[in-house]
This record gives C-alpha cells, structure tokens and sequence, in this order.
C-alpha cells in the first residue's frame, strides 16, 4: 500500500525542544497496538523533505511507509529496525530551522491530506476524503479548541494547587451556566484559585449577566425562518452538501486553513470530486416530507439532548423497515447491511466536510446516540479521529438548520444509496383535526425532511415509504 | 468408646410396647422414601440435573425417621443434611423435594438455597445453615420460648461428630443445661465428618459430655429406627417434665461420601463392609417380614411414588430471575413456625387409625 | 412529653414495649439483677421477673442464636451486646442465621439486637468500636442509628416492631450527655434521615453522636448557612433526603466515627457520587476515624476521633472551595 494511506504518521506530538519534531509509530487501525520497523530510508544528518519516506514499518494489518512530517535534517534514530515497539513511540527526530512548528504550514497539511484523499479514495468508500487527514492534524494546524455550543470549554487562568491544576467548572456550576445561557468565562470566581462557585454563577445571573448570551435553548425561530437559529449542545454544524464552500463562518473560533491564492484547497478540491463523482455516478433524486417535531421538542427537553438524536433514531428504526436504503451501490454489486452504521455530517467550517460514523447505531438508544454524537463531532473538530471511525457508514444524516435553511437536495456520500437532509424547524399555522373530525389552526414545530436517493437502487415510492416512516417515528415519540 | 460398642437404651422390645404395627410399617416407609428418593437424586445430579452439590444420608435413615417419629405437630425441627426422612415425616411432599434439588420454581426455598438446606416453616421446620452447629442455639432458643410460655412442646435438632468441635455446641449445651430446657440434641455420629475420624474430632465421647453441661446423655443404635424412636420419645417425655435436656447419640456410618463429589477413599473398606450388614432399612425389613407385612409390595408403591414425583418435578418451571433480588426483607407481619404432620399413633385420638405418608 | 436523657429514652422504650407486648423478651448479659452495666434495665427485674429481663450466660453467639430461636416460634426477643464490640462474637449467628433467614426459607426473623456503641471516654480498642458498616453489609438485616432522646426511643420502637432483624446502635457516650423532649406512649419513628439543622451552603451528613459534633462545629461558621443531616437509617438508606441535600446545598461533607474504610460513610459518598454528581460544586469531603483501633489514653483517642475543630476546617476549607 502507498505511503498515502498512514494516518496518523508525522504526529506533531509537540517538540523536545527548539527545533525537534517527532516521528512516532503510527496506529493502522483500532485494534493495532505496534509496529515493526523494517528499514530506515534516510540517515542520521541527512536532510529529508516533508512527505519523504523515512522509514518503513509493518504491523499486523498492514506494511507501509513512514512519510516525514515536517522538512529538516534527521536528528536522531531511535528504533533500530526490527525492533517492534507500540504505537505512539517516538522513533526518530528531525531538527527543522524554525521552532516546535504551528500548523501554519501549508504544504505538510496540504500534503498529508492529498496523500490521505489519494489513498482513500481508492480505498474503502468513506466519507468527506479529508476524514483520514483530519484525524492525523492536531493542534499544529490551529483548529483550536472544539467548538461545543454549551458554555464554552475555556477555563478560566490554570491554576497548579497541591500539584493539581484546576481548569475546570465544577458539573452543578456547568450545569447552571447552561440553563441560563450564561457564559462562564465572564463570571468572576471567588472561590479557590479565582475558581467560579455555584454563589459565583447564581449572583452573575440574579444581577442580570445571563441574556448577554443568546439562550442555549429553544432551538426554534419564531416568524421568520431566517434567524439564525441558537446552536445547540450537540447539533453538529454540516454545509450542505450542494452548496458551495461560500457560506461565511459562523465559528470564529476556527482559523480558515492556509489556500495558495487563487485557488480552492487541496481538501476543498477532494471534497468536489467526491462530489461531482456521486452526481456523476447516482441517479439522484431527492423527496421532502414535513414532519412535526412537538413531541420531539418536549421530549428533547426532558431528556437534554437535540433533536438530531431523535431523528437518528427514528432514521435507524425506519432503515430498519426499509433495509433497501442501508445498503451500497458499487458498480454492480449491490450490498444491504443488516446493522446501521450512520454516518453524521461535520462541518469543519472552511476546511470542509467530515462523516464520522457511528457503528452499530442500531443497538443505541436516543441518549447513547446524543452522546456518540457529541462525541465525534467533538474530536472531528479537534481533528482527533481515526482512520476507523470515518469508514464504513451505511446511511449518513446532515443536519445544518442552524443557518435557517429549510430544504436543500444533498449529494450522496457514495457508495451509499441515501442521505437524510435535516434543515431548520420553524413554527408554522398548521391544520389539526380533533377526534371529532373538526379542524382548527395551531402553531407547531415543522421541519422538512429531504432524501437524496439514488434510483438505481430504488424508486420513488420507496423513498417515500421510508420518509413516511420516519416521520411516524418522530411524531409519535413518547413524551 | 461408646461409639464401638452401640448398646442401645431401649431395645426393640421396649420400642414396640409404643409402636403399633402401622407406626412400624410408617417407619419404614419414610426410611425407604428417603433412600429412594436420595438414590434417584443421585441419578438426576449425575445426569446434571441438579446444580451444586448433592448430600445424602445413606445408611443413616433410622436417625431422622426415628426421631423425627417421636416429634409432636407443635414440636419444632432443625433438620440437617442427612436428615430427610424428618421433612418426609412432617409432611413435605417428594416433588417438592425434588424441585428444591434442583432450583426450581416450586421447590421448598424457590431456588434460594440449595439441595437440603431447606425447612418448610409452615410444617415446623427450619432451615440449616451452612455453619455447624448453628442449628443447636436456633432449637435451644425456640425450647426457650416454649419454657417461658410453659408450653408442653419440645424443639429438636440434628448435628454430626465434626460440629461438636466448635463453639456453638458448647454454647447450646451450656444454656441449654443450665436453663434446663425442653430441648433434644441428636448427635449423628456416623464415624466421619467429611474425611476426618473421629480420633482427630474429640478426646472424649461427646456423650459423655452431656453430664458436664448438666444433663442426660444416652447412647443409642442409629441403625434400629425402633430404638432412635424410642429414646427420643423417652427424652420428649422427660423434656415435657421439665427435666432438662437429653443428648442421644446415635451411632451410625456414612455409607456414601460426604457429598456427591467424594469418593471417601479414606474409610476402610472392612469398616463399610462391617455397616452394610447393619442396612437399616433391612434390619427394618426383616422385622416386619417377621410380622407378616408385605415389604416388597411396600416398596414398589414407593418407587411409583418417587418417579411420579421426580417426573412431576422435572415439568417444574425455573424461578423467575428478576425475582432474585425479591425478599430480602419481611414486609408484612413476622409469621412464626406452623404445626407439622406426626403420624405416629401416639398423637393421634385414641381410636383413631395412624396416618399413612 | 417529657425531658429524659438518651439513656431513659431507651429505658423508656423498651418499657413500654414489655407492658405493651408479652412476646417482647430482654436477653443480656447482667441486664436482670445488675441493672445492665449501663443501668438501662435498673429496676426492670422488678416489674417484669426474672424470665422476661433474662440474664444470660456470657455466650453472644447464643444470646442472638437462641433470640432467633425464640423469634421463629412468635417471641420478640431485644438482646443486647454489653459492648457493641462483642457482637463479633455473635457475627454468624446474625448475619448467617438471622439476616438469610427470610430470603432463603420465608421465615420472618423478628430480633432487636441493641449495640451499646462509640468512645471517646477510653474504653480502648475493645469498647469504643462502631461495627455498623459490618451489618450495612449483610443482607437481611436492618441497622438503625439514633443521635437524640426521641428518637432513641421512636426507633426503637420501630425495631421491635419490625420482622426483620434490627441493629439498634445506641451510642454509649450519647446516654447522658443528651437530653431532650420525649412523646409519652409508644410512638414509631420512621426509617428515614431527619434535618437536623436546615441550610443552603454546605450539608454535614452523619448519624449518632457525630450529628452533634456536627452541629456544634458548624453552628458559627463565618457566617456560612450549613445543613447537618442525620441519617438515623443506615440499612435502609434515605437516598432521597441525602440526594436532597446536596441538590440544594452542592457541598458534602461526610463524618464518619467508625473507622474510615468501608464505613457507613463511604457508601453515603458512593451514592453522591454516583447519583448526585451533577449537583456538586466540590470533592465530597470525609472526615473519619482513621484505620486504627481506638486507642485508649485520652491524647491518642482524642487525636483519631473526629473532633468538632476537624470538622469545622473540613467544612471551612470546602465552602472556600
């Protein structure tokens, strides 16, 4: 196998000292916990490129080359071949002529994501080809910090006590904070260390400091549909599909990736062909439905999650009733999967798109879903997936309402033969029947639905049979 | 010691001045149930059946047959694990038995516990514990109860060689001397407490013992139901005249291994050899064949009986699992023991015919 | 309603309970003639005879074997332990016999078993222990434990009503030192925690005498609004009332007069913990005997016991947290 497909080579694990950069034994996979190395192919004080090939290793899934994470003069070997050491093992260091690198570089980013895209793309089907690149980048490109919709994770100034350090807001301090919409990095603590106390956050709120925030809920617009709505804990942020890269950020907290000037990045480029090949190689059509989601907001309530964890659900348990849509599409051969891997869009903002999967999402209940949820769309954005967690999704859900979109026609991750569209829910007049056959207007939560499938696998009923059920999931949840 | 030479205290002559012919048929009967109904337990364990471990009492069915004959319906029982003519004679029925062998629904304990660590407390009987003797303090406790009262009741237990050695049988013996109380202490001295003699279990005959705690103690044959029938009553009797406690030690002798899982390697053969000729259930067998009662027919009617009742055992459903954590607590009111079956025609109006099982 | 001491609370209760109740028996060691070696039956041998205040032989194995014996056949028996410490003497009895009974046969085992228990007045290492968590432990057995006059004798009562067995730990340096308002007549008091002393900062959660060292170091604290919990209940657990208080007060800290490991105490914490987390606003803090026997010289047995300066920097330094 190339080069290109090491994942997690050149880990920018943070330099010994000025100058010195890593190479660590990269992990090929979950269940791979070592690797052998089988030759070296530069020498001590040699100067190597970025992307070179150091050295070449073997493991129990795969051999495979090492590329060299960063430009510099090889400083030091530490592993002699033949030595099988496990992963994350620091196994040479390359003294590059500036310090510890930042992410600012273009070219090893940009490099390590053409090589992950090639490879991938060759590979198993996956999602956005950036998934394997992301997951390798750490710090180093300047993600920064996770952007999570509840009280922001900065802790106040770090404190080391009793050789501990205190970064930390205590649960029942998080937990007021994130009722009250409050941002916990404006609320003075007096307790130890200038830690903010449960007094601390209830005085910030009774003296009126809660509302300078927009609330951390309702999710739902009131008359016009195009406010942008409160990001939520755990409402993943996913460009459509079809849309263009334009979009402005709205998490400034994410620092654009570097593009040499005139044209799209390297990631943004595999993104579109990706694309562009799907559009090519489906016959896609899309169907909307409207779906009221009143039991879905109570619901989502009482239980703390978001509404895309019960969409989730409800999608698994319809796939389940219309396996047709769980299936791949790869040239001829046509593959229904008994379980429901789902695959949830991440947007990266402008460094693109990321489908990280949920595996057997079938045997999750809502909770387990809004926590997985949480979960990858948290280490997509810190760029700490692995090369696992991005493949093998049978179904993959968007869900970019935030902005206040309310239908789009989303392109299908391939090899896959569907893709649910989950936009904004705004409170519309509706007619509702009573059990008396009367009819009357009242104000609910609708959102529509849309379902770009491909008709080479399936027809127009079926897609419309599966919406119909997902719809009947969602309005009949328990409340 | 006396455990060589059993000289029993009353003979079989002095038994049946007690025992009409129907108690000595009833006798046997419960004798032969219990070996039929360990042998065919045995069988199912081995067929694994039975979870755990199995116990029986073969070769020692006079001691519980004969004492728990002399038990009035208000006479309270610890019985122990060899011990299971004494449930049969109360009145718990084969299938049920069987069931509690082997963890079912029905069984006496609703799988709770297991093989014999059963007691139906509605038919007077508690349960044992593991820990020996336990049981000793539980019946010197409940004789106790009844001397307070002054109630003419007795309460009686069971307990082997081996459990003589540790605290407990000195602590009931102790208070039950000294407060004199309407208790019967049979010591089942089979020879063996799992592999170990009795020259390793005590310096002096636990018998001998009793006169140091205050109180009778006799020695009996534990291979003549008649005579295990007879000096119980005899200690019942004195019980209920407020003559204190009796200590009778039966001798006997483990024919099986302590459990299923012993092969009792370390007994000698000539000894075993010596106690088949003592079979207390043939010495029974021969005396009633004396008498003229048709043994055989006796005992084919008992093996119907067994394999009905392990058949109907066998249908018998497995307890519920969320029921396990069911039960820990008494919520309503404590209920205490109930009144067990006494078939011996002792109990019964005059006049009136002995109880079959 | 009377003012009696901890002491004649108990005496009170178990009074009332032998005239009320001819099943109910007293079984110890020198309870009859002597009064019982803390003079909570003095006079009893007068009123009840010789057989319903029964001095025992000195055998705590068969002082709660025969109790349970006595129970099976519709007695009510209370023994009592001269020191909760020997009830080591009597431990399988109890925990084998007595607390498996009714789960493993049906049969109701319907014992008092009352545990003089606690030091700090050197007794030493073998008349001051706290065997609580021993009996939390094992299943089928109830342990209660009172820390003032009323309810000593309401949860006595209780325990004598109950089928079950019943630990009742009546805290030895508690018997004069504590007075308070009694109700006349027999009167049950429930298994549940009682608030001690209502607050919005900071709760101390403790049981027995440690409810008043409680309460006397946090009466004044910098001005601080500290709630003292007492558990009365251990075996059952008031998990409502614990979870409670540390919704509204977020900060615990747990005083524990037994030895620390395993103590009453550390289920307490395990329960918050688990149950409770997201209401905490610090470390659930424990204050315990440490893992010694309790020594007898007044220093030393000072130094191990929680001494209200303990618990008062405990809490302080938590509420600065």
């Amino acid at each position: 196998m190339s080069s290109s497909s090491t994942s997690g080579a050149g880990q920018l694990a943070g330099g010994t000292g000025a100058g010195l950069v890593d190479v660590t034994m990269p992990q090929m996979g979950v269940s791979v916990a070592e690797g052998t190395i089988v030759a070296w192919r530069a020498q001590v004080g040699e100067h190597i490129e970025a992307e070179q090939t150091i050295c070449e290793i073997s493991t129990d899934k795969i051999d495979t080359e090492v590329p060299a994470p960063v430009s510099g003069i090889l400083a030091e070997i530490l592993v002699e071949p033949e030595q099988t050491v496990p992963v994350g093992t620091v196994l040479a260091r390359i003294a590059t002529a500036a310090g510890a690198t930042s992410g600012g570089e273009a070219g090893p980013q940009e490099g390590t994501a053409a090589h992950m895209g090639a490879g991938n793309g060759g590979g198993a089907p996956e999602g956005a080809a950036a998934a394997a690149g992301s997951g390798s980048q750490r710090a180093a490109d300047g993600r920064g910090a996770p952007t999570t919709a509840q009280a922001p994770e900065r802790p106040p100034r770090e404190r080391v006590e009793n050789g501990r350090t205190r970064g930390r807001y205590s649960p029942v301090v998080q937990r007021i904070a994130a009722e009250h919409g409050v941002d916990l990095a404006q609320v003075q603590g007096t307790g130890r260390g200038g830690r903010v106390r449960k007094q601390d956050v209830l005085r910030f709120i009774g003296e009126g400091g809660a509302g300078a925030q927009e609330p951390a809920e309702p999710p739902l617009h009131i008359e016009s549909p195009y406010r942008p709505e409160p990001t939520l804990a755990a409402a993943p942020a996913a460009t459509g599909s079809a849309q263009t890269p334009s979009a402005p950020p709205s998490a400034p907290t994410l620092t654009p990736a570097v593009a040499l000037p005139g044209t799209l990045s390297r990631m943004r480029r595999q993104i579109g062909e990706h694309m562009k090949r799907s559009l090519q190689t489906a016959a896609t059509c899309t169907t909307w439905i409207e779906v009221d989601l009143s039991r879905v907001e109570t619901a989502r309530r009482r239980l703390g999650v978001t509404a895309l964890a019960f969409v989730a659900r409800a999608t698994i348990d319809a796939l389940r009733e219309h396996p047709e849509l769980n299936a791949w599409l790869e040239d001829e051969r046509y593959t229904r999967h008994q379980g429901v891997n789902l695959g949830i869009a991440v947007s990266l903002g402008e460094s693109g798109l990321i489908v990280p999967v949920i595996h057997g999402a079938h045997e999750l209940s809502i909770e387990g879903l809004a926590a997985r949820i949480r979960d990858l769309a948290a280490r997509a954005r810190a760029g700490q997936l692995s090369p696992d967690e991005v493949r093998g999704g049978t179904f993959t859900i968007t869900n970019p309402g935030q902005y206040g979109s309310i239908m789009a026609t989303p392109i299908i991750n391939q090899p896959q033969v569907g893709i649910l569209d989950f936009e904004a829910t705004v409170k519309r007049p509706v007619v509702v029947t009573d059990a008396q056959g009367n009819d009357a207007i009242a104000i609910r939560p609708i959102t529509i639905l849309g379902l770009s499938w491909d008709h080479r696998a399936l027809d127009g009923a079926q897609a419309a049979q599966f919406l119909a059920a997902v719809k009947r999931a969602l309005e009949a949840v328990p409340l | 010691m006396a455990t060589d030479t059993a000289e029993p205290v009353a003979g079989a002559a002095d038994a049946s001045a007690h025992l009409t012919l129907e108690d000595r048929i009833e006798l046997l009967r419960a004798m032969l149930m219990m070996r039929g109904i360990e042998a065919k337990a045995m069988s199912l364990y081995r067929q694994g059946k039975i979870p755990g471990s199995f116990y029986d009492g073969y070769g020692q069915e006079a001691v519980s047959a004969g004492a728990a004959f002399a038990m009035a319906p208000e006479d309270r029982l610890c019985i122990l694990h060899r011990d299971l003519a004494a449930h049969l004679i109360r009145g718990v029925a084969p299938a049920r038995i069987f069931a509690q062998y082997m963890g079912r629904a029905t069984g006496v304990t609703r799988g709770r516990e297991g093989n014999v660590h059963f007691g139906d407390w509605r038919l007077g009987c508690v349960g044992m514990v593991s820990m020996l003797p336990d049981m000793m303090l539980v019946a010197t406790g409940m004789a106790m109860a009844f001397k307070l009262r002054g109630e003419q009741r007795c309460a009686l237990t069971w307990f082997g060689d081996g459990s003589t050695s540790r605290g407990d049988f000195h602590e009931a013996m102790n208070w039950a001397g000294v407060q004199r109380l309407p208790v019967i202490f049979v010591l089942e001295n089979n020879q063996y407490a799992y592999s170990t003699p009795l020259d390793k279990q005590f310096a002096v005959d636990p018998v001998a013992r009793a006169a140091a705690y205050g109180f009778l103690g006799v020695t009996v044959d534990g291979n003549d139901v008649e005579a295990v029938f007879e000096a119980t009553r005899q200690a019942r009797e004195r019980a209920l005249a407020g003559e204190g406690p009796t200590l009778i030690e039966a001798v006997t002798m483990r024919m099986h291994g302590h459990a299923a899982h012993d092969d009792m390697k370390y007994v000698p053969k000539a000894m075993v050899e010596e106690w088949r000729k003592r079979d207390p259930i043939e010495r029974q067998e021969r005396r009633l064949r004396e008498l003229g009662v048709a043994v055989e027919s006796l005992r084919e009617g008992i093996m119907a009986e067994i394999e009905a009742a392990a058949e109907e055992a066998l249908r018998a459903p497995m307890p519920d699992p969320a029921s396990a954590t069911e039960g820990v607590f008494c919520e309503g009111e404590a209920e205490p023991l109930g009144d067990g079956r006494a078939p011996w025609s002792g109990f019964a109006e005059p006049g009136a015919v002995g109880r079959a099982l | 309603m009377a003012t009696l001491t901890y002491l004649q609370a108990i005496s009170a209760a178990l009074r009332d309970e032998l005239r009320a109740d001819e099943r109910v028996l007293l079984m110890g060691e020198d309870i009859g003639t002597f009064g019982g070696a803390f003079k909570v039956t003095d006079g009893f041998i007068e009123e009840f005879g010789p057989d319903r205040v029964m001095d025992t032989p000195l055998a705590e194995s068969a002082i709660i074997g025969t109790a349970v014996g006595a129970a099976v056949v519709g007695m009510r028996p209370v023994c009592e332990m001269q020191f909760a410490d020997f009830i080591s003497c009597g431990f399988d009895q109890l925990v084998n016999v007595a607390g498996k009974m009714y789960y493993r046969q049906g049969l109701a085992v319907p014992i008092t078993v009352r545990l003089p228990s606690g030091g700090g007045f050197s007794g030493g290492p073998f008349h001051s222990q706290n065997p609580e968590a021993w009996f939390m432990h094992a299943p089928g057995i109830k342990v209660v434990a009172p820390s003032t006059a009323e309810d000593a004798k309401g949860l006595l009562h209780t325990a004598i009503h109950d089928p079950n067995p019943v630990c009742f730990m009546e805290h030895k340096h508690l018997y004069r030192r504590i007075r308070g308002e009694v109700p006349d007549g027999i009167y049950e008091t429930p298994l549940k925690a009682r608030v001690a002393r209502a607050g919005t900062d900071l709760v101390v959660i403790a049981y027995g005498a440690m409810v008043h060292t409680a309460l006397e170091a946090t009466a004044d604290l910098d001005g601080a609004s500290v709630e003292v919990l007492d558990l009365r209940s251990l075996v059952p657990l008031d998990e409502e009332a614990i979870l409670d208080s540390v919704a509204r007060c977020s900060k615990v800290v747990i005083v524990d007069e037994a030895n620390a490991t395993c103590a009453a105490g550390a289920q307490v914490a395990a329960l918050i913990a688990e149950r409770g987390f997201e209401d905490l606003d610090g470390p659930i803090v424990r204050v315990a005997t440490p893992d010694v026997p309790i020594p007898f010289s007044p220093p030393l047995e000072q130094a191990v016991l929680p001494s209200v300066e303990r618990v008062r920097e405990a809490c302080r330094e938590l509420l600065e947290y």
